[in-house]
């Protein structure tokens, strides 16, 4: 009678189990029946809960403010005609709608595999979650059925003086950009397409990234998040709230002389950056700071006091303040000119683990979205070429994309004005 | 004589795999047949491996490497198509077929063995120098093999399963061409494990053909796809090297894997096998 619940057992002591692992026995069995407070996980505020709209005159994802997580995943595509791309465009949509609006997971017969990953448990939230498609110069190159019907500045992303580019890390057919408050809500989203969709996409490649939460300062400025090199980033964006300005700037509108089907689409940049950080660490403040034209505390330009000051470069124009080959002053000479070849950056951080060398491999997932690619982001990189920031980045993936418009209501998918349209030419 | 001896001991064991067999689902004796036809199936293939092995082994005992080279490819596919079934017997499965990057030292570790070890010999090292003791293993291994599948209960989830495992080893590890990477006779293993995947739905769809027509059909489709794809490929001999596969049909051929592995997941659920 000795061996009593609590308290080690003669026999359990004189099998050479000690105290310790008897307690782990006889003690631990009675406990884990009763209930415990899971308290592992992070503490949120309802995040989980905020949706984007699925529906609309163009994706989200592109003027939607960036949530903290960020991925492009990038396909190849098997659809031999017009029909099978209906199909696929089909299932996609559902698919994004049902991901982007959240609710429960149909269950099955526990004989069969699951529908769901189910990573994001039984009822899936929809955590601002976005799923942009696009397609890449690729996809129409191999389809002669889609001949006249390639979006006209659309073309294979071609090496800059800077890059070393990886094949096993560019290009593709098409595109997902996948957006949401937590990476695991991206990740879920990528699974349930991948599971879904096999007989139409392949995987190519992927990165994910993610961007720091800025919260809120009490004098109402907003500042940007900070990037790799510990600079804040997107200082001078364009509003993605001003509706006007971004039909300008970033939507195909009828008037560009594009395919008709692509009108409310957009010209995507992915490029996969990596930063040399180590170097770029051991770079004397003043030095990074005349490279990147901005300081680096308050991220407010040379000559400015807080972030949203705008640079005088009339008032410099040796570059005595602002150097003239600083990052900013070139992808930005803020002329009036220049309005032409804004763009809008989307950006995210990444850290992708161990160089062979030993280094970190960090960098950005740099993501810019345009009406017109070659205005757009060619231009701007092109005035970048040579930059003295090149030292300390290289440019190793991604590719240029085509932004499909948007679903209009019930009935409408991704991608139908582009179907319809190969189906009209296919009969004439 | 042998058909009926393994046909009978196909339904004896599956008699033993299934407890209560007395008060199963009447869909389970439905799976009597099709098991007992596959292990024949499997029985015919080890027959064959052992056969095509001794011929193979004999060309590197004797340091005959263009002989041996010719016949590594055709040699394999036998094992390719029985691969789930040879899965069932670990040690031999390592042995047989396991690759350089399963071992800590790879191609210099002493422990890689099989099919892979004299592959690099040939094709790396152009010879078949210290190649003997590897041999020998080999042939015995798959002997060892044979005389094993005999007396084996097929357990109705492997040989359902199976399908779709066999799948998942070309999505998963072969479609990158990384199976015969020094020979490059990758197309070969497709073959075979495309041929065993489909001898299992083949002998199964009957089951299944009623209740889900559509599933049926979808998988023939892709079947049918992947026959296509990899017949471009064929030579007199065989097939034509890895590298010689075109990046677009890589991409219909992991379209219709993946798509295929996807399918066949459900086969035993809809078999009703746990």
């Amino acid at each position: 009678m000795s061996d009593g619940r609590n308290g080690p057992g003669r026999r359990q002591v004189l099998l050479g189990l000690g105290a310790a692992g008897a307690a782990g026995l006889a003690g631990g069995v009675p406990a884990a029946r009763a209930a415990q407070k899971a308290a592992d996980a992070p503490r949120g505020h309802g995040e989980t809960r905020e949706r984007q709209p699925f529906l609309g005159e163009h994706q989200a994802g592109v003027t939607t403010p960036r949530p903290a997580a960020g991925m492009v995943a990038a396909f190849g595509v098997i659809a031999e005609t017009p029909d099978d791309l209906e199909r696929m465009f089909r299932t996609l949509t559902e698919r994004i709608a049902f991901l982007m609006a959240g609710g429960p997971v149909p269950e099955l017969d526990p004989g069969l595999p699951p529908l769901d990953s189910g990573i994001l448990g039984p009822v899936v939230p929809p955590d601002n979650l976005t799923v942009t498609v696009s397609l890449g110069d690729s996809f129409f190159a191999a389809r002669p059925w889609l001949a006249g019907l390639r979006p006209k500045h659309l073309q294979r992303m071609t090496a800059f003086p800077n890059d070393a580019l990886r094949r096993e890390a560019c290009h593709g057919d098409l595109a997902l950009q996948i957006c949401a408050n937590t990476p695991d809500t991206a990740i879920h989203a990528l699974r349930d397409i991948v599971k879904t969709l096999p007989e139409f996409l392949v995987l190519r490649w992927k990165q994910e990234g993610t961007v720091p939460v800025v919260p809120a300062r009490p004098d109402g400025e907003t500042e940007s998040a900070r990037n790799f090199l510990g600079f804040r980033d997107g200082s001078a964006n364009p509003d993605s709230n001003d509706a006007a300005l971004m039909e300008r700037l970033v939507w195909v509108t009828g008037d560009a002389g594009e395919p008709a089907w692509a009108v409310g689409g957009s010209y995507q940049a992915v490029r996969i950056i990596r930063n040399f950080v180590e170097r770029w660490d051991r770079t004397p403040l003043r030095e990074q700071e005349q490279i990147f034209g901005r300081k680096k505390a308050s991220g407010a330009p040379m000559d400015g006091r807080k972030e949203s000051d705008v640079p005088d470069y009339a008032r410099d124009p040796e570059g005595k303040v602002t150097p003239l080959d600083a990052h900013i002053r070139l992808a930005n000479p803020r002329t009036r000119e220049f309005a032409e070849h804004l763009i809008l950056r989307r950006p995210f951080n990444y850290s992708n683990g161990v160089t062979k060398s030993g280094q970190l491999d960090q960098g950005l997932l740099f993501i810019a979205y345009q009406a017109d690619l070659a205005a757009g982001f060619i231009a701007v990189q092109s005035l970048l070429n040579g930059e003295p920031l090149e030292e300390y980045i290289q440019p190793v993936g991604g590719g240029y994309f085509f932004v499909l418009p948007g679903v209009r209501g019930a009935g409408d998918y991704l991608g139908r004005t582009l179907v319809e349209a190969s189906r009209g030419s296919a009969l004439s | 004589m042998k058909l009926r001896r393994l046909l009978i001991s196909g339904a004896a064991a599956l008699a033993i795999a299934l407890p209560g067999l007395a008060a199963a689902k009447e869909e389970m004796l439905h799976l009597v047949a099709p098991i007992a036809d596959y292990k024949l199936y499997v029985a015919e293939n080890t027959e064959k491996l052992v056969a095509d092995t001794e011929a193979f082994v004999a060309a590197v005992k004797t340091g005959n490497v263009e002989k041996a080279r010719a016949l590594f490819a055709p040699t394999r596919i036998s094992y390719e198509r029985i691969e789930p079934i040879a899965e069932l017997f670990s040690d031999l499965d390592v042995s047989i077929d396991a690759r350089a990057d399963d071992f800590e030292k790879a191609e210099k570790d002493p422990a890689f063995s099989g099919f892979h070890r004299i592959e690099h010999a040939l094709w790396d090292a152009n010879s078949t120098k210290g190649m003997e003791p590897y041999a020998d293993k080999l042939l015995a291994d798959v002997k060892d093999l044979h005389k094993r599948i005999d007396g084996l209960v097929f357990p109705p989830k492997v040989v359902i399963g199976g399908a779709a495992v066999l799948m998942e080893e070309v999505a998963a590890t072969k479609i990158s061409g990384e199976e015969d990477r020094y020979s490059h006779t990758d197309l070969w293993d497709f073959r075979g494990n495309f041929d065993g995947s489909k001898k299992i739905f083949d002998l199964v769809e009957p089951l299944v053909s009623k209740q889900d027509p559509a599933f049926v059909k979808k998988v023939a489709d892709n079947f049918a796809r992947v026959d296509a794809t990899l017949d471009k490929y064929k030579t007199a001999k065989g097939y034509e090297p890895y590298d010689k596969l075109t990046d677009s049909d890589r991409t219909v051929l992991a379209a219709a894997v993946n798509t295929l592995a996807e399918d066949l997941s459900t086969l035993r659920g809809k078999l009703g096998v746990d």
